[in-house]
C-alpha cells in the first residue's frame, strides 16, 4: 500500500507570528519556516507503518512556494521516500489544495493519505474533509490512534464527549490529532540520504486545477491585547467581584 | 550573502532540537551543581543515555573521516551545529572532541591510527591535552618538561598544569622538550596512557564556572619509543594546528552563549516594567540589544568565513585569531548586559546566565588570552608590510 502524506509549510510553531502593517495577513519575511506540526506527526505515523510492513512507499507532497521543497526534505529524512512539489505562487486555499491533491492521489493510487487535522497558520481544518468528500472515500479525522487490518482501517478519534472508534474501509483519508504519535528526529544519516531521494515538481496547470482563490481575506487584525488582572486580598473580596463587577455569580 | 545548504541546515535544525529537548532540561541540575561547588560536568547517569541518543541520531564523529566511520562534515556545517551548542550552559560536545582529533589524523603513524586515532574517532575513548606549565601557559614555547632518550624508551620529567578533561581521559598528548632547540623548535608530543607510571596527578583545581582543571608531575615517566607522535623536535606545529580548530569552535560557541543571552534579554526586557515603562522601551537597553545583535552577527559571519576558508584548505589561523579575541569579548558584554537586565536574578546562581558568564571569562584567557591573540595579529599585520 502506497501512503501520501501532504506537508505544509507554515511560520514556525516558536515563533510569534505579527500581523502585516497593511491588514493583509501575517508576516512571512525573514521568519522561519517549518513543517506543520500535524503533518510531521502524518509523516511519523507514515513511517510506523511502512517499519510495520503495513506501507510499500510513503510520498511527501507539500503544494506551494519552490521553498516547499525543504518542508518535502525533511519528511523524506524523516522516513518518506519521494516527494512531489505541486508548486505555484498563488494563494492555495483549501478547495484548491484538496483539488490538487485528489489529482495526484488519481495518478498515484495511494490507498491511505494522512493529512495534518488542520495547519497551525491558518487552522481551517479543512482540506481533508473536502479531500474526502472528492474521492469519496472513508475519513477519519482527528485520529489519536490507528490500526490497519487488511482492508479495513481501525481509527481512534477525540471527540468532544470522549474517545471514538470507528472502522473504516480503504482507500481512506486520516487527520492527524496530537496524541497520534511523537514525531522522530530526523537523524543526520538520514538527513544525507535525503538528498538523493527524488522531488518531482509539477504545476496544477498540468494537474488540470483551477487555483483561483474563492474565498477574500478581508483584514486580518491582532487580537485585542488582554488587560492586566487585578489581586484581591480575600475569598470574601473575589466572591463580591464576581457578584458586582463580573456579574458571573 | 553566506547560506548554510539546506542539509547543513537540516543538520542545525537537528541539533537546535536536541539542544532544546535533551540538554536545556538538564541545566537545573547542572546549575546546582556548580551552586553546591560540585563539578559543572555532566554525571554519568545524565551523560550516558545522552550519548545513547547521540549514537541514535548520527550526532557522533561529525568531523572523522568516513573510512573511519565519521560523518566527515566540512567546517561550516560543524560551526552551524558548535553555534547551537553554545546556546546551553550544560557542558557538552559531540564526541570524539576535534583538536585532538584532528592533531592524531595530522601526525599519527599507521600503528597509533589503530591503537589511538581509531577507538578516538569512533567515541571509545577520551583524551587530554598537556602544553602548559607553571612558568608557561600564554608562551608555550617557553616549557621546561623534558623527554631524554633511554634506549627504547623516553622518560619524561616536568610539570603541567591547567590541564582540562584529565580525570575522564584515557590518554593524554604531552608536549615535552626533546631536543637541544629553543623556544618552538625541540618539542615532541607524546601518547602517554593514563595510568602510566611516573604520571602522577598531583591535584585538581577548581576553576570558575564549575569547571576543573588539573596539576600533573611526570617523574621519571617512561613510555616506548612507539608513543612519539609525529617526527621528534616537530611537535609544535601540529599542536598549533589542533588550536586553530579549537578557536573557530570557541566562535561558534560564544556565538551561541549570546544568542541565548540576547533572548533571555529580550524576554526579560519586554516583561520587567519599572518607574511604569518597560525595560524594552528604555534606550540603554535597546542599545544593549542593538549592540548584541550586531556583535553576534558579526561573529557568526567571521566564524563562517573562516570555516568556508578553512574547507578550501587555506591557512586561517589569522582569522581564528580575530575570533578567538572578538568572540570571547563578545559573548562577555553581552551575557554582562544579560545580568544587569535580570537585576538580582541576575547574579544568583540559579540562572544559566553565571555560569556562561564564568565559562566566557575562562575563554579569555585559554586557548591563548586575548593580548597575546591581539599581539599577534599585529606583528603579522606588521611584518607583512615589512
Ligand atoms: C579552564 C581552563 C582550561 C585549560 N585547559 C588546558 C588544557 O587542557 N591543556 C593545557 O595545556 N592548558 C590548558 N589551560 C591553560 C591555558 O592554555 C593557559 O592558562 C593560557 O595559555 C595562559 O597561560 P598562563 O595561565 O600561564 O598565563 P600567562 O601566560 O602568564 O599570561 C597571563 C596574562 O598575561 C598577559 N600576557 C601574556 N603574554 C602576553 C603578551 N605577549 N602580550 C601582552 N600580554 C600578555 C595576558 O593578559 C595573560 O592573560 C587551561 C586554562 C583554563 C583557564
Amino acid at each position: 500500500m502506497k501512503i501520501l502524506v501532504p506537508v505544509k509549510r507554515v511560520v514556525d510553531y516558536n515563533v510569534k507570528v505579527r500581523v502585516k502593517s497593511d491588514g493583509t495577513g501575517v508576516e512571512t519575511a525573514g521568519v522561519k519556516m517549518s513543517m506543520n506540526p500535524f503533518d510531521e506527526i502524518g509523516v511519523e505515523e507514515a513511517v510506523r507503518l511502512k517499519e510495520k510492513g503495513v506501507a510499500t512507499e510513503i510520498i511527501a507532497v507539500s503544494l506551494g512556494v519552490a521553498a516547499c521543497a525543504e518542508t518535502i526534505r525533511t519528511a523524506l529524512a524523516m522516513g518518506a521516500d519521494r516527494g512531489i512539489l505541486v508548486e505555484s505562487d498563488a494563494d492555495l486555499q483549501p478547495l484548491a489544495v484538496a483539488k490538487l491533491l485528489k489529482a495526484i492521489a488519481d495518478k498515484e493510487q495511494p490507498g491511505l493519505i494522512i493529512l495534518g487535522k488542520q495547519a497551525i497558520d491558518d487552522d481551517m481544518s479543512a482540506t481533508g474533509q473536502m479531500l474526502a468528500a472528492l474521492l469519496g472515500w472513508s475519513q477519519g479525522t482527528f485520529a489519536s490512534e490507528l490500526t490497519v487490518d487488511g482492508g479495513n482501517l481501525t481509527v481512534k478519534r477525540e471527540v468532544d464527549g470522549g474517545m471514538e472508534t470507528i472502522v473504516l474501509t480503504l482507500p481512506s483519508i486520516v487527520t492527524t490529532d496530537l496524541r497520534l504519535n511523537e514525531p522522530r528526529y530526523a537523524s543526520l544519516p538520514n538527513i544525507m540520504k535525503a538528498r538523493k531521494k527524488p522531488i518531482e515538481t509539477v504545476k496544477p496547470e498540468e494537474l488540470g486545477v483551477d487555483v483561483t482563490p474563492r474565498l477574500t481575506v478581508v483584514s486580518v487584525a491582532e487580537p485585542p491585547k488582554r488587560q492586566a488582572g487585578v489581586k484581591v486580598g480575600s475569598v470574601a473580596e473575589l466572591v463580591a467581584k464576581l457578584k458586582t463587577e463580573a456579574k458571573v455569580i | 550573502m553566506f547560506e548554510l545548504s539546506e542539509e547543513h541546515r537540516m543538520l542545525k535544525d537537528l541539533v537546535a532540537k536536541f539542544i532544546d529537548q535533551e540538554l536545556i532540561p538538564l541545566e537545573r541540575s547542572a546549575i546546582a551543581r556548580e551552586a553546591r561547588g560540585e563539578a559543572v560536568g555532566l554525571p554519568p547517569e545524565e551523560e550516558g543515555p545522552l550519548l545513547e541518543k547521540c549514537k541514535e541520531l548520527g550526532l557522533w564523529a561529525l568531523d572523522v573521516p568516513e573510512e573511519l566511520g565519521g560523518a566527515n562534515l566540512p567546517n561550516v556545517a560543524l560551526m552551524a551545529m558548535n553555534e547551537e551548542l553554545g546556546r546551553t550552559c550544560v557542558p557538552f560536545t559531540f564526541p570524539p572532541d576535534s583538536p585532538n582529533l584532528h592533531m592524531l589524523m595530522a601526525v599519527a603513524n599507521e600503528d597509533q591510527k589503530r591503537r589511538y586515532l581509531a577507538p578516538y574517532a569512533a567515541g571509545e575513548t577520551k583524551s587530554a591535552i598537556a602544553i602548559s606549565e607553571p612558568g608557561a601557559g600564554g608562551d608555550p614555547a617557553g616549557m621546561l618538561t623534558r623527554a631524554v632518550r633511554d634506549g627504547d624508551d623516553w622518560v619524561i620529567n616536568g610539570r603541567k598544569i591547567w590541564i582540562s578533561r584529565v580525570s575522564s581521559a584515557d590518554f593524554l598528548i604531552v608536549m615535552a622538550r626533546t631536543g637541544e632547540g629553543k623556544r618552538a623548535d625541540g618539542v615532541t608530543a607524546f601518547l602517554v596512557d593514563r595510568g602510566t607510571p611516573g604520571l602522577i596527578v598531583e591535584r585538581e583545581i577548581k576553576m570558575l564556572g564549575g569547571q576543573r582543571t588539573y596539576e600533573l608531575v611526570f617523574d621519571n615517566c617512561r613510555v616506548p619509543a612507539s608513543q612519539m607522535l609525529g617526527k621528534e623536535g616537530k611537535g609544535f606545529a601540529p599542536m598549533q594546528l589542533r588550536l586553530t580548530v579549537r578557536r573557530l569552535q570557541m566562535g561558534a560557541w560564544c556565538t551561541g552563549m549570546a544568542v541565548r543571552a540576547l533572548d533571555m534579554l529580550c524576554e526579560h526586557a519586554t516583561q520587567r516594567v519599572t518607574f511604569g515603562q518597560r525595560l524594552a522601551d528604555r534606550q540603554a537597553i535597546q542599545w544593549w540589544i542593538t549592540d548584541a545583535a550586531t556583535r553576534i552577527h558579526a561573529c557568526r559571519l567571521m566564524v563562517m568565513d573562516a570555516a568556508a576558508k578553512q574547507d578550501k584548505g587555506m591557512d586561517v589561523r589569522t582569522e581564528a585569531s580575530m575570533i578567538k579575541v572578538f568572540a570571547t569579548e563578545m559573548a562577555a558584554d553581552v551575557i554582562d548586559h544579560a545580568m544587569q537586565a535580570f537585576g538580582a536574578m541576575g547574579v544568583t546562581k540559579e540562572l544559566p546566565l553565571q555560569i556562561m558568564a564564568a565559562k566566557v571569562r575562562a575563554m579569555r584567557v585559554y586557548e591563548g588570552p586575548s593580548e597575546v591573540h591581539r599581539a599577534t595579529i599585529a606583528r603579522r599585520i606588521i611584518d607583512a608590510r615589512k
